[in-house]
């Protein structure tokens, strides 16, 4: 897109994150002019809290898919994190300090990732069944390691770091914060991100360049293990209490927010801000669907209009890039 | 790069499928072994079976499939089961089924012990229309089959031992509902389900409905945020800043009544829109104790698991034969039989004075 040679408003709109911020905004004002307490402080921190995990785990996420490679192993990751935290650190169990428990899960996360990279690369088994194996196996260790009981009582600074955060804004939403700001220096400032991109672009030619494509998708995959534990620190204290269904549908949907996005499932193309907004754009769908009223008939559809959106964001896509190529060529002629 | 991806999928194809067999493999296998890992962190729950398949002692072979083993509600049971099964004495129980609830895995144990000619099989079917053809073939074999906790298709079992009808669970909701928000209150109430697919659920919020339109009481909408612990506090979160008349919310499955708790909980709430709805007293102890949880429905699960293996013992050796009005169960005593209903009773109601007597 950013090689279509325009100016100004057309230059704007071919940009998927804005195309999806649109998208929002519009969501937004219809359902504000239908219920003005959708927008509210309220309700915007709360879909922010509820983003800020699915957009850690996506800076991750979107790393391995640039590389051309896939990663659907992070909500089982994140089960097995949370309840090796709440063995580690709840009262109840061995209520081990934070600073032996946070790093420990940090390093459980990393360890796992880059398991899983020298699995894909140098073990040569495609990520998609590496990770496939990985997500069924993460799952039902879980289950063995919390011994069919949920787990309670993580300590009360964990949870009040959750849950009430500072000045009135969780942690999570700090955290994602700072991810999202190391993620797009990583990416875009950074040779190593450039390298990210390369190695998915085109393999053959990164590798005759000289690139290591092997130690980039074992940092990628790293990276994903790594920021799923960040997310599973900070929004997992949030909940009830620690069960094994935990991150359930997690890994399907950062990679429909990542697709959504924009980034080339065969790697090498994309933006973070675009995942970003996917993400936001997806995360409001449930609070818009409960502002709507829709009623019971209503309430039983909303997989399916979720669907919609999904296909609402890609059809606008094509629709602005088929419009730009035409008013591109005028402006050419 | 469709080319890629076409000649990448038919690479990893084969392997795919391999994963998925040797999964299936897994499950089936441990099924064999009956209850060696039954309910893990309870470890001497497993020495009823440790003499299992092998011995032929002349015990009658009961085999209990819950819908997921090592979740706390069928724990429970099974600790109900086990009780029943010493009591009699002639019982070999043999305890087991899928961890992440999978109707298939269901039906491939139900194959298996069919294949073994174990005497009964009780069965909680998570998708009565997979399991069915399983149970049928089941019978044929000779085998009597019974349906416990939810019931199977017809045709497919001889006996259903039913908790606690639809009916009651519902009212007993609404009615608990109503008493602790005080029966002149008037206001709006939400339920948070599981998925629009849950049979069980269902059924319970079409008693609900009549039930909530004699009391001043208005359902304001149902939400259904699945198995999902997030959206279900999310869910709860959003009703409660949508409706200003909200005074409470059913949280109807065992993740969105902790997760419409949590969710008044972290709004500050307590007190102001009150939380009511199905779960084992051990889960919901520190909602009841700080106040925002009154009052926590359901039967007895111990009862439950033990009236099952009462009644498939008394099948198996002649004792219940379709028809009969009533079945003796150990200390519970002369149960109810209606059609082919085997009766446990009403529902329980924990409140903050009885909670602490229970524990399962």
């Amino acid at each position: 897109m950013s090689q279509l040679p325009l100016r100004g408003w057309s230059r704007l709109l071919a940009r998927r994150d804005i195309g999806i911020l649109l998208l929002i905004a519009v969501t937004t004002a219809v359902v504000g002019f239908m219920d003005s307490r959708f927008i509210s402080l309220d309700v915007w921190l709360g879909i922010f809290i509820r983003s800020a995990p699915t957009m850690i785990v996506a800076c991750g996420v979107m790393a391995v898919i640039l590389t051309g490679e896939i990663d659907i192993s992070a909500g089982s990751l994140m089960a097995l994190l949370a309840a090796v935290m709440g063995l580690l650190i709840s009262q109840s169990k061995a209520a081990l300090s934070l600073w032996i428990g946070i790093p420990a899960v940090l390093a459980l996360g990393t360890a796992i990732g880059t398991g899983t990279g020298l699995l894909v690369s140098y073990g040569r088994v495609p990520s998609l069944v590496a990770t496939l194996g990985l997500m069924t196996a993460l799952r039902g260790l879980t289950t063995i390691v919390m011994g069919g009981k949920n787990i309670d009582g993580l300590p009360p600074a964990l949870q009040d770091a959750a849950k009430r955060g500072w000045f009135g804004v969780p942690v999570s939403v700090w955290v994602a914060s700072l991810v999202v700001l190391m993620t797009s220096l990583l990416f875009y400032r950074m040779p190593l991100g450039r390298r990210i991109y390369a190695a998915g672009s085109s393999p053959a030619s990164a590798r005759a360049a000289g690139l290591h494509i092997q130690r980039i998708q074992v940092f990628t995959f790293a990276w994903a293990g790594f920021l799923t534990a960040v997310a599973t620190l900070v929004d997992v204290p949030r909940l009830p209490w620690i069960e094994s269904g935990i991150g359930s549908d997690l890994e399907l949907l950062v990679i429909t927010c990542v697709v959504v996005g924009g980034v080339s499932i065969s790697g090498g193309r994309g933006d973070l801000s675009s995942v970003l907004a996917a993400v936001v754009l997806m995360t409001m769908i449930r609070p818009v669907l409960t502002f709507l009223d829709v009623g019971e008939m209503g309430e039983k559809w909303t997989r399916a209009i979720q669907g919609v959106f999904i296909l609402l964001a890609v059809i606008a896509d094509q629709i602005s890039i088929r419009f730009l190529w035409r008013k591109s060529a005028k402006v050419r002629r | 790069m469709t080319v890629r991806v076409f000649s990448s999928l038919r690479r990893i194809f084969p392997a795919v499928i391999g994963l998925l067999m040797l999964a299936g493999c897994q499950d089936s296998g441990s099924s064999s072994t009956g209850s060696q890992d039954a309910v893990a962190g309870d470890a001497e729950s497993d020495s009823e079976s440790a003499d299992a398949p092998s011995s032929r002692s002349g015990k009658i072979r009961i085999c209990l499939l819950p819908k997921i083993k090592g979740i706390s509600y069928f724990s429970s049971c099974f600790n109900g089961a086990r009780e029943a099964a010493d009591e009699l004495g002639n019982v070999e129980l043999i305890y087991d089924g899928p961890t992440d609830g999978d109707p298939r895995k269901q039906a491939e144990m139900i194959e298996q012990w069919t294949i073994e000619g174990v005497d009964v099989i009780c069965v909680s079917p998570n998708a009565p229309d997979v399991v069915a053809n399983a149970m049928k073939d089941a019978r044929e074999a000779g085998i009597h089959v019974i349906t416990w906790d939810a019931d199977g298709t017809p045709e497919s079992r001889e006996f259903f031992i039913n908790q606690a009808t639809a009916q009651s669970i519902g009212e007993g909701m609404v009615r608990a509902m109503v008493s602790d928000l005080g029966s002149e209150t008037e206001g709006e109430v939400v339920i948070i389900s599981s998925d629009a697919t849950s049979a069980n659920q269902n059924t319970w919020i079409e008693a609900m409905k009549p039930a909530l339109e004699k009391s001043k009481l208005k359902l304001a909408t149902i939400k259904y945020p699945g198995e999902n612990s997030s959206n279900a506090l999310a869910d709860a979160q959003d009703v409660i800043r949508k409706y200003n008349q909200l005074k409470g919310i059913f949280g109807i499955s065992s993740v969105s009544f902790p997760g419409a708790a949590e969710a008044v909980e972290q709004s500050g709430l307590n007190g102001k829109v009150l939380v009511t709805g199905l779960s084992t007293p051990n889960d919901m102890k520190k909602f009841v104790q700080n106040g925002t949880v009154k009052s926590v429905i359901l039967w007895n699960t111990v009862d439950l698991g033990y009236l099952t293996v009462y009644a498939a013992e008394s099948l198996a050796s002649g004792k219940l034969k379709s028809g009969a009005m009533s079945l003796k169960a150990g200390r519970l005593g002369e149960k109810q039989i209606v059609g082919d209903h085997v009766l446990l009773g009403d529902i329980i109601v924990f409140t903050k004075d009885n909670i602490d007597h229970y524990d399962f």
